[in-house]
């Protein structure tokens, strides 16, 4: 019983940073941009959580504010790398694929550099924490699993209903579908395709950038240049795994989370299963095996993701 | 305009010769030593051990060392490239600082035969200009299990790996040795979590240990650290931590860190130096333990006082006695079975 109440507590506690960036990369795809750039953009965002805080009191406690800066600081870092990526491949429509690479091997060089130059080695911080909600958390079971995390969880968690909402319920939303869809249709209807384009990535790299910084804040409450290692790329994939839909996504990210803290926890528990290589790679192995069964996806995804537009252009 | 890019050419080529020229009559006779490593030289954990030991050998040898290079955040891809500029600029000692290098210190001894490289860990003797180096964690991992044993009041101590490889899997194993010589009874959890440098994965599986009831800790390689803070979020409850680097009694953290033990590369250094100087570039494998200074052991009295008890610090001190006296009192480590745990 406590292994799977660990089990489940941790899944929520974990999967925040990874279902963060995962729906910001859905706006990105949703408007037809594909950013392999989000590992980048997640290092810079973890790179300002730290920065913040601990310019202000160093490793020690600092007020929550403080802290909300440095997760605020991290989202607007990563809406400023959203932008610069949509100058290279909106306005220069250069390949979104390679100027991805570009960008998330920039964002964690430029944050490695920043770190060192500003703070020096592997730092610590004291981070925000864990405050179980009154009586609630004290609900046998369920009060565990769902309430003893810290506030920003939560706020995180809200997001996903938000997420559906302005995706399929504004019409900002629509417009953002219609130019991942057939963005030549959109700008015959007066949508500023670019200027979609350009809001969502800056609305994705914020999440991105938010998720690092959660990392740094909330989760690993320290930073080192490899903080994010392949995380990014994870949130990437988790956008395929989860069809473009914010609800099947957030279950994506729990589902990889909980295989990533049940491989632990079977190491820890069943000692007698000696091949913990085979273990850690077993959440990579469950998204892997969901894509490639999972045939409908193709046909799911924006219409026009991947595809730069030119409306000078007729095809 | 041919006549002037041909002239344009000579002019470059003639300056390069003369200042390459320049160059090694400065350097010539001088030891110089450059440091290749995974991380960066600042991890508070493997890498920064070696840069620290390079440093204070630095020190203890004025004069001697005319320049040190460190090349941080190497992928094994790129460490030929690094190498070769090093060689090129007249580094002479060359300490590539991790086992998934082997085969590029291997390429390199046999391109490069004039170089002394430094290599670790592996007990093996790769070239004849080639010095190994092994750390025989066993003795500090059993140092660490002394103490989680004797500490743990829940009788459940924990263990975050790296990859169960090189001497992070001597420091583990022996981490269990010492704790079953001193609390048969103590459960002992492991987990390996496949990467040397994730420390966000170390400190979910720390998590993972200490909602599981564990209350002593430790781990191994830099990935600890990302375990160790993980720690330390449980400010007011009684969980605690081994480490494996001294670097980390003095951080943030460091008032769950009861002790640590570290790995004392300046012998290393100073070795690797006079053997240049004599002329004998490799070909010999260079243990570390507490017999030969390769290993320094360190209590944290300023914020853990209450937790060495007079119990616990006898029978590591006694036991580092035995380990000076005698080197590889521990040959039976590598038969420690993590199943039977």
């Amino acid at each position: 019983m406590d292994l799977i109440l660990n089990t489940l507590t941790l899944t929520i506690r974990f999967s925040v940073a990874l279902m963060i960036a995962s729906m910001g990369e859905m706006f990105n795809q949703k408007a037809g941009i594909f950013n392999l750039g989000c590992e980048g953009i997640m290092t810079m965002g973890a790179f300002l959580g730290l920065l913040i805080p601990f310019s202000y009191g160093g490793a020690g406690s600092v007020p929550f504010g403080i802290n909300l800066l440095g997760l605020l600081s991290g989202a607007a870092a990563g809406a400023l790398m959203g932008l610069l990526f949509g100058i290279i491949v909106i306005t220069f429509r250069a390949p979104q694929g390679i100027a991805g690479i570009g960008l998330q091997m920039f964002g964690v060089g430029l944050a490695g550099t920043l770190f060192r130059s500003y703070i020096g080695g592997s730092q610590s911080i004291t981070g925000i924490t864990a405050y179980p909600i009154p009586v609630l958390s004290k609900i046998p079971v369920v009060g565990q699993i769902l309430f003893t995390h810290n506030p920003i969880i939560y706020i995180c968690y809200a997001l996903v209903p938000l997420a559906w909402f302005i995706i399929y319920k504004t019409p900002w939303g629509m417009k953002v579908r219609a130019v991942g869809t057939h963005p030549r249709a959109a700008d015959s209807l007066g949508i500023n395709v670019s200027r979609v384009r350009y809001q969502s990535l800056a609305l994705g790299g914020a999440m991105a950038g938010f998720a690092g910084a959660f990392l740094t804040l909330c989760q690993a409450k320290m930073f080192t240049a490899e903080i994010i290692n392949g995380r990014g790329f994870i949130a990437v994939a988790l956008v395929y795994f989860g069809q473009w839909h914010p609800v099947k996504i957030f279950l994506g990210a729990l589902l990889f989370t909980f295989a990533q803290v049940l491989q632990t926890q079977i190491q820890i528990f069943v000692p007698s299963f000696q091949y913990y290589e085979f273990l850690t790679m077993l959440p990579y192995i469950l998204v892997i095996v969901v894509l490639a069964f999972n045939k409908e996806s193709n046909k799911l995804g924006p219409a026009a993701l991947g595809k730069p537009f030119n409306r000078e252009m007729r095809i | 305009m041919k006549k002037a890019i041909a002239f344009l050419m000579i002019v470059a080529l003639a300056l390069t010769v003369a200042f390459a020229q320049g160059a090694q009559e400065e350097k010539k006779g001088d030891i110089k030593v450059a440091l290749i490593v995974a991380n960066t030289i600042d991890d508070k954990g493997w890498c920064q051990a070696m840069h620290d030991g390079i440093v204070e050998a630095m020190a203890e040898m004025p004069g001697k060392i005319a320049d040190y290079k460190a090349v941080e955040n190497t992928q094994p891809a790129d460490t030929m490239t690094a190498i070769r500029t090093y060689v090129n600029l007249g580094y002479n000692i060359i300490i590539v600082h991790g086992s998934q290098y082997r085969a590029q210190v291997e390429d390199a001894a046999k391109e490069f035969p004039d170089v002394m490289f430094a290599f670790g860990t592996t007990s093996d003797v790769i070239a004849p200009n080639v010095f190994s180096y092994m750390p025989q964690s066993e003795e500090t991992g059993y140092l660490s299990g002394i103490v989680a044993g004797l500490t743990t009041k829940k009788n459940k101590v924990a263990l975050v790996g790296p990859i169960d490889g090189g001497d992070s899997a001597r420091y583990n194993r022996g981490f269990v040795l010492g704790v079953q010589a001193v609390n048969p009874s103590a459960k002992i959890q492991v987990t390996h979590i496949g990467s040397f440098g994730d420390t966000v994965k170390s400190g979910e599986a720390a998590m993972a240990f200490i909602q599981g009831g564990a209350d002593v800790l430790t781990g191994s390689s830099q990935q600890a650290l990302g375990a160790l803070r993980a720690v330390a979020d449980f400010p007011n409850e009684e969980i605690w931590w081994v480490g494996q680097d001294i670097a980390q009694i003095d951080i943030e953290e460091g008032y769950k860190c009861i002790a640590a033990s570290a790995y004392n590369y300046k012998a290393v250094v100073v070795g690797l130096v006079e053997k240049f100087e004599e002329g004998v570039l490799g070909g010999e494998c260079l243990p570390m333990n507490f017999n030969n200074g390769g290993f320094v052991w360190a209590w944290n009295e300023a914020k853990c006082s209450d937790k060495i008890t007079p119990e616990i610090k006898k029978a590591v001190e006694d036991k580092i006695a035995e380990f000076t006296a005698t080197p590889d009192t521990l040959s039976n480590w590598s038969a420690v079975d993590y199943s039977t745990l």
